[in-house]
């Protein structure tokens, strides 16, 4: 049949962009991993990630961070986006939660080096309240805050569209037969919201494993998480089989979290 | 007591805007900065935005991320629309939801990931680092995004339409040209706006694709905010600031004028959970 | 005689930005009687069960349900419960969960719980599919859950919001029987919202028909088909052959130029009335025999019937539905006997309607 033919043609560029862009570079990771600077094959890469501390603490850090990064979001966004869907003119608050994040990651670090550089306005603030100056840029608490701060309009929009999406007629049922708001809110909203907080999770926790920059301007490298240590070996000691391999660790990583949050298929409950 | 509720909630709200904007605000605040520095505003000038507008390396930058964007999003768009059209044809559900999970890799995969399977991948194959792999990375990026804007659109489309089309005569092409194409534009347009920010916000992939004597925007922001203050990158900010701000009313007025009423919060929402990551 | 009703409004006003959806409405509901609120959509009936539920509040007026005055009770402290026109039924519970879910939040013991809702299972006839996930569920059977989960807190009365729009006629017909059925059994109040007025004949004791915010009219069944009081009503329920006509005196009207004797009274004299005939209550015969002198002008089968249009010199249209075929362009006779006539005088409220009912059914 004829479909059949057009159904090829539109498939030529995209599969040719599937083979080169998304098979391709993951194989060719995986291949490089085997391979030490000197362009020799070898599992000593996986040997020394495996056996030595650094790297392990490095990966345990880098999780904590990310865990900690993702709780903050969630903490901050899980209201936000409850009392954003309950305003008027919702869709506008939502487009200015969201805009945010159509200005450049680098610029809003730029302009956190600012606020928390040493003379910048919250140490004058402490200073203003009687504390005093603090060294606030270059810490965990900075990075942290700054991390969550990025990542925040990423976790209210799941949940937001899943709040939105949750029948109102689920919450008058429930006021019906006889819950309160809360009962309400814990055993019919929070459960109906569960994915979007599960998609929330996803687009928090894995970019967070690997943010770089931000460990750099604002960490000040006091934070190394797994990001930071593949452009490291990339771009500054060029140890691509090394890099490579913290790569493929970074992978496994995103599979398993994927595996963890994505829907589980349950029975047949998409099913209409 | 509901009324109290009801105001601490706002306050709240008001609380996590104001913190999603003073980082911004603060940039813009500084441009007019007299004084050379971020922490005490001495007086007002409009020098550091001159600083900007004579700096020939940015402006040249500036376009080349404009290029950057506006090319990669316009064959991202084309790539992608085609690939949506062939996962709808594609009947098959295993092959389908196969398909699906290998267009979702490159959106959920961290950055970082990205930018160095494709630094291995041009490396591999002798591709110089420059203008092209970069080009070629957004285009890599960008497709699945357009895919997953195009997909809903077509899953909208009413299936006796085309039936009735071919019923009356149009060929494929026809039918999908005069038929398919313009039911699924919204999505398409969405698609290259979303391809288009993707793109020009992008810094971590076009970190490692890039070679000497090609940079974007995000790439010579980290390398000068590494060097230390300097307010005309402020300056540039608020320029951005206001160039997004125009993007996003723009966008939004499509999405307005593409989608009626009823639908427009639907889509909205759908469009900015592709966004995230 | 002791106060038998479970439900009150007094003077019920409800706007929505300022658009009135009820305007002063005014009825008590008794208790254990299968009520109907029918109206077309956007009448206000589904705005008066949710002010029963409690899920809106009135702009002003008083509610009281078993005696109290209800205005400031929120929904979950209210023994009503609600089969919802969508189910709403917990996606993210099972049968037995969305069935419990109204019990556990009473905080009962778990045991009492499993016996309560096999009970209200059975009740519904859906013993054994405590397991079975919402989604796994049909139409029908969802509906079932629904009732059953609302029945589980035992309230006093059931709202139903149009729970049968969504299914198909046949299972639409059972459901009609066994609600009945159901509502004999437990005796309590079932208030049932619809615009299907097949529906509501055929289940309810007492029938409110809707308009406009409005109560055009109440009563039961039979009443409220054989004395329409308006042009709403006789159109709204069942089909009607509506003429224009003057009352000429008690018991004497007159329309399509030809008086009549009929069984109504208590008008001004020569009052213009417009007057109904049900189409099953004309019969056709013969020119000679019949009081109306009619032309066939098309005729359709319907299975039970014939619906048969025919037109007089008037150029008034008469709907017959007749066991017998009509001959198309015949000129035939329709007869139709004095009670057959329902006068209806223009704006004549209910209370003005009730009156002179009993003023001269006195007689």
């Amino acid at each position: 049949m004829t479909t059949k033919k057009s159904k090829l043609f539109y498939f030529i560029p995209y599969s040719m962009w599937i083979l080169l862009f998304v098979i391709a570079p993951i194989l060719l990771i995986i291949y490089q991993s085997f391979f030490d600077v000197s362009g020799h094959f070898t599992f000593a890469n996986y040997q020394t990630y495996f056996s030595s501390g650094t790297y392990l603490q490095m990966t345990i850090s880098s999780v904590w961070y990310a865990f900690l990064i993702t709780l903050f979001t969630f903490l901050v966004s899980y209201p936000t986006a409850y009392l954003l869907s309950k305003t008027k003119h919702k869709q506008l608050w939502l487009l200015l939660i969201i805009l945010p994040t159509w200005i450049n990651l680098l610029l809003k670090a730029y302009a956190f080096i600012g606020i928390f550089s040493s003379n910048g306005n919250v140490n004058g603030f402490l200073e203003f309240i009687g504390i005093g100056s603090k060294q606030i840029l270059f810490t965990d608490v900075s990075f942290l805050f700054v991390a969550t701060y990025i990542e925040i309009p990423f976790m209210i929009l799941p949940i937001f569209n899943a709040v939105e999406e949750i029948n109102p007629s689920y919450i008058s049922a429930s006021t019906d037969l006889g819950a309160n708001a809360w009962q309400t809110f814990r055993r019919v909203i929070f459960p109906l919201t569960l994915n979007g907080v599960k998609s929330g999770v996803q687009a928090v926790f894995i970019p967070s494993l690997s943010l770089f920059m931000l460990t750099r301007l604002i960490g000040g490298n006091r934070v190394i998480t797994l990001g930071t240590a593949i452009e490291q070996h990339f771009l500054v000691t060029q140890n691509w089989g090394m890099g490579s391999t913290i790569g493929v660790v970074l992978i496994a990583a995103m599979v398993i979290i994927m595996l963890l949050t994505g829907e589980k298929k349950k029975r047949g409950r998409k099913m209409k | 007591m509901k009324k109290t509720g009801l105001k601490w909630s706002n306050l709240y709200l008001i609380l996590v805007f104001a913190i999603l904007y003073i980082p911004i605000f603060y940039l813009i605040y500084y441009s007019f900065n007299e004084g050379g520095t971020m922490n005490s505003f001495t007086g007002f000038t409009w020098d550091h935005y001159k600083e900007v507008f004579s700096d020939t390396r940015l402006l040249v930058i500036v376009l080349d991320t404009l290029l950057v964007a506006l090319l990669s999003s316009l064959i991202a768009t084309f790539i992608g629309t085609m690939g949506a059209l062939g996962i709808y044809y594609t009947k098959k559900r295993p092959m389908r939801n196969a398909l699906l999970s290998v267009n979702n890799v490159l959106m959920v995969s961290p950055d970082v990931i990205i930018g160095a399977s494709f630094l291995v991948f041009f490396t591999f194959l002798g591709i110089g680092l420059g203008f092209g792999s970069v080009l070629m990375s957004h285009v890599a990026f960008s497709i699945p995004i357009v895919v997953l804007m195009v997909l809903p659109k077509l899953k909208e489309m009413n299936d006796s339409m085309i039936s009735a089309a071919h019923d009356l005569g149009a060929n494929n092409w026809q039918v999908l040209s005069r038929v398919i194409l313009p039911t699924i534009l919204p999505g398409i347009l969405a698609g290259y706006f979303m391809a288009f920010t993707y793109s020009l916000d992008d810094f971590a992939v076009t970190f490692f694709v890039t070679g000497n004597g090609f940079s974007t925007l995000s790439v010579e922001i980290y390398s000068r905010a590494r060097q230390g203050v300097s307010l005309s990158i402020n300056a540039l900010s608020a320029l951005m600031f206001v160039f997004a701000l125009t993007l996003v009313i723009g966008y939004y007025f499509i999405m307005q004028h593409n989608i009626n009423k009823k639908k427009k919060q639907r889509k909205l929402a759908e469009i900015e959970a592709v966004k995230m990551r | 005689m002791p106060n038998q009703s479970i439900i009150t409004f007094k003077d019920v006003v409800k706007e929505y930005d300022d658009q009135p959806i009820l305007n002063h409405v005014d009825f008590e509901i008794e208790k254990g009687k299968f009520y109907t609120l029918l109206g077309p959509s956007g009448c206000g009936k589904t705005t008066i069960l949710r002010l029963i539920a409690g899920f809106t509040d009135a702009t002003s007026g008083e509610i009281y349900l078993d005696g109290k005055k209800v205005n400031d009770i929120p929904a979950n402290k209210r023994k009503v419960n609600t089969v919802f026109q969508d189910y709403a039924l917990f996606p993210h519970m099972n049968v037995f969960d969305n069935v419990a879910f109204g019990l556990s939040i009473k905080k009962m013991a778990q045991q009492k719980i499993v016996e309560k809702v096999k009970e209200v299972l059975k009740m519904v006839q859906l013993s054994g599919y405590e397991n079975r996930e919402i989604s796994e569920m049909s139409g029908g059977q969802r509906q079932r859950v629904a009732i059953a989960r609302a029945l589980a807190n035992e309230p006093e009365v059931l709202l139903l919001d149009e729970p049968l729009s969504a299914l198909d006629l046949k299972l639409r017909t059972e459901m009609q029987y066994e609600l009945r059925a159901l509502q004999r059994r437990l005796g309590i109040t079932f208030i049932f919202v619809t615009h299907d007025q097949e529906e509501a004949l055929a289940m309810s004791d007492e029938i409110f028909v809707i308009n406009k915010g409005h109560i055009v009219q109440s009563g039961t069944p039979v009443d409220i088909y054989d004395e329409p009081i308006n042009r709403f009503v006789a159109d709204f329920i069942g089909e009607s052959n509506i003429v224009k006509g003057n009352m000429m005196d008690d018991y004497r009207v007159k329309f399509v130029g030809k008086e009549f004797e009929c069984v109504d009274a208590g008008m001004r004299e020569n009052e213009a009335v417009e007057i109904v005939l049900r189409p099953e209550d004309l019969e056709i015969t013969a020119v000679e025999k019949g009081k109306l002198k009619v032309k066939v002008d098309t005729q359709l089968f319907r299975g039970v019937h014939y619906e048969i249009v025919c037109s007089d010199t008037d150029q008034n249209e008469w709907v017959i539905h007749s066991t017998k075929k009509a001959k198309i362009g015949a000129e035939v006779g329709l007869y139709f006997n004095p009670e057959d006539i329902h006068v209806m005088r223009f704006n004549e409220t209910e209370e003005e309607f009730d009156a002179r009912l009993e003023a001269y059914e006195e007689e």
